[in-house]
């Protein structure tokens, strides 16, 4: 009896933490996203989410957030199965993370100046002969740009999973007759899928709701939710759709955090 | 030579950087169809050994063949060769059938066949009906009978099976000594077993290598290798026993403990200097009168089956005896043993003038017996 007080006492920051901070916000951006734009209690909001410049942008946001996913995943893959087989393996991880400890702010400025007109990028175009052209502003410029940011997160939990496996078993997969190709196919990539989960899902969730890379390295080329999110605040005021596109934005990232953390049988 | 050997080591040598050999120059052939015993102390090598014979790892010299061939290079997916590793090696994400399944899928069997042949395996190993276990659920008993399902359901030429046996209690220990042995006897498939435990290694062997900082010591039945140690090594790794200082006086005749004593070994030089091994469980304790030797009793403890009585003789050698018997602490007792208790090694006798000299006298050994 008296332990399970005691307990509960010590979750009490915890609980209030999660009230005032999480469950609180949330409950608000519900709460807002019931009033159009003057104040008015009412579902307009919703029904302007279902038409097509809307969905449009979520599906831009998607497509993005995948792209992005995507293309760290392919990148971060091989290079994590090359650091777990370096002498010095922790050395090269830390060298690969450090660079994700920089704001990501900083990060997009220098961008734009290597991107830039008379940027390194274009300097080197001309020099390689094929001639300067516009980076800045190109949905190419913004899924390089996130992807170098979160390669670091994909990168790390996969090396995580690939450190983690036994080597036996790798020699087990080949003494029964598996090729290199086979033991990754069923051996390697299946005991290392919750790493790729947990990268896709530190990648992705963020991924959706990007706008200040987009506004900064993708300028009006690239719009998604999270763009719109911050147009509706911050210039039209428009508080009540913002919310709305949140909880869509919610509801969509509860989504894929279920759909990525189903666990397969005795894993 | 009666049958061509399964795999055949010639001069392998096995170094990793700049170290000192792990495997310096070893040599040996396995037969078709026996049970081999790896036997050592730790770190003496025996893993690199199953590792070559696997194809994990490469020798940095010499020649590993395979029915007469030399598969130095052959990978590891490419040999008729199958392991039991040590911590079992089990995929954790598949469940017993399809661990067992594995290299059957590999080989792209039918799924009818697949399914009968992974039930044999599994009944083989008494783990009838357990298909659909998950592995985390297992017991070490367990899982080291998948692993060995795993392994003979392939149908290899070879298993290797390194030191599957260490991580069970005494009592399951020795029920999997049995169903080995059985197994592989039912089976016919060529065993290579290794394990630091002699028991373990005389108990179910064929024939056993000694290995001792890379090098094959002695290689023999078990009873060779029990009975007639090739040095002091050996000797001391395979059972209890007594080694002492002595000196050859002639064929037949050697001396410790200040006396003479009629033995059944020969072919040394004349007054050389030897050591001798009397297995502790070979002694009787008598009256003083009768001894061959006369000893104090220094120690004794009880282990069950028999006391293990330690004393010491007139020459400060120590000896240890095993008997039903109770002694007191202090009792002067004789100790009694024949001529065939006493083994004689030469010093630093490597393994072929061991067999050269026994070959060259064997006939006269037979009739001393
Ligand atoms: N990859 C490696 N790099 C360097 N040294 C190694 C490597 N593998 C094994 N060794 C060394 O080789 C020696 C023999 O190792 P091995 O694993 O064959 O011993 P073992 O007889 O199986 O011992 P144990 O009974 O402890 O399993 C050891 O000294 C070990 O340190
Ligand atoms: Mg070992």
């Amino acid at each position: 009896m008296q332990n399970k007080t005691f307990r509960n006492l010590f979750m009490l920051p915890y609980a209030l933490w999660i009230i005032i901070f999480v469950i609180a916000p949330i409950l608000l951006v519900v709460y807002f996203s019931f009033f159009d734009i003057n104040g008015n209690f009412s579902l307009t909001n919703y029904k302007n989410f279902f038409t097509a410049t809307y969905l449009q942008m979520t599906l831009n946001s998607f497509w993005y957030a995948f792209l992005i996913t995507v293309i760290s995943l392919l990148i971060a893959y091989p290079t994590a199965y090359i650091l777990t087989r370096t002498k010095h393996k922790q050395l090269w991880l830390l060298l690969i993370i450090v660079p994700s400890w920089i704001n990501l702010l900083l990060k997009a400025y220098a961008f734009i100046g290597i991107f830039g007109t008379h940027g390194a990028a274009n300097r080197f175009l001309e020099w390689a002969g094929i001639g300067s052209r516009q980076l800045l502003f190109t949905d190419f410029s913004f899924v390089f740009v996130a992807v170098y940011i979160f390669i670091p997160f994909m990168i790390l939990p996969i090396f995580n999973a690939l450190d983690k496996l036994n080597p036996s078993l790798l020699y087990a997969a080949s003494d029964l007759g598996a090729s290199k190709w086979t033991t990754f196919r069923r051996v390697i990539f299946p005991l290392t899928l919750d790493g790729v989960k947990s990268g896709c899902q530190v990648v992705f969730i963020p991924a959706l709701s990007l706008f200040m890379l987009t506004r900064l390295i993708a300028g009006n080329r690239v719009i998604t939710l999270g763009t719109a999110i911050e147009q509706q605040f911050l210039v039209t005021q428009n508080w009540g759709m913002g919310a709305t596109i949140a909880v869509f934005l919610i509801i969509i990232m509860v989504g894929f955090m279920a759909l990525t953390s189903i666990r397969r049988r005795g894993v | 030579m009666a049958k061509k050997p399964i795999i055949q080591f010639n001069h392998v040598m096995k170094q990793f950087d700049d170290d000192a050999p792990v495997l310096d120059h070893v040599s040996f052939e396995i037969e078709k169809g026996k049970f081999y015993t790896l036997l050592g102390p730790s770190g003496c090598g025996k893993t690199t050994i199953l590792r070559l014979i696997a194809g994990f790892t490469e020798a940095t010299s010499g020649d590993i063949l395979f029915e007469g061939k030399k598969i130095n290079h052959v990978p590891a997916n490419k040999r008729p060769i199958n392991t039991v590793f040590q911590d079992y090696a089990l995929f954790p994400h598949l469940n017993v059938y399809e661990n067992v399944a594995f290299g059957l899928r590999i080989k792209k069997v039918k799924k009818a066949d697949m399914d009968a042949k992974v039930k044999e395996a599994l009944s083989f190993v008494n783990l009838k009906g357990y298909e659909n276990r998950e592995i985390a659920g297992m017991s070490g008993g367990q899982k080291q009978r998948v692993a060995i399902a795993r392994a003979i359901v392939n149908e290899p030429a070879i298993i290797l099976l390194d030191e599957p046996l260490s991580a069970l209690d005494l009592k399951l220990r020795y029920q999997m000594q049995y169903e080995l042995r059985e197994l592989q006897r039912r089976l016919g498939i060529t065993f290579i077993f290794v394990t630091h435990d002699q028991e373990e290694a005389l108990a179910m062997s064929d024939e056993i290598f000694v290995l001792n900082k890379g090098k094959i010591q002695q290689s023999g039945t078990p009873n060779d290798i029990y009975d007639e140690p090739i040095n002091r090594f050996v000797a001391d790794f395979i059972g209890e026993s007594n080694i002492i200082r002595a000196t050859m006086i002639k064929d037949f005749l050697v001396e410790f403990a200040g006396k003479q004593f009629e033995c059944v070994d020969q072919g040394m030089d004349p007054n050389e200097a030897v050591e001798i091994v009397i297995r502790p469980e070979d002694m009787e304790i008598t009256s003083v009168e009768q001894g061959s030797i006369l000893v104090t009793v220094q120690a004794q403890l009880f282990r069950g089956v028999h006391y293990e009585i330690t004393c010491m003789d007139d020459a400060q050698n120590t000896w240890l005896v095993q008997s039903t018997k109770k002694v007191n602490i202090g009792e002067k007792i004789g100790l009694r043993f024949t001529p065939e208790d006493i083994h004689v090694m030469r010093l630093n006798e490597s393994e072929e003038d061991f067999d050269r000299r026994l070959d060259a006298y064997g006939e006269d050994e037979n009739n001393a017996k």
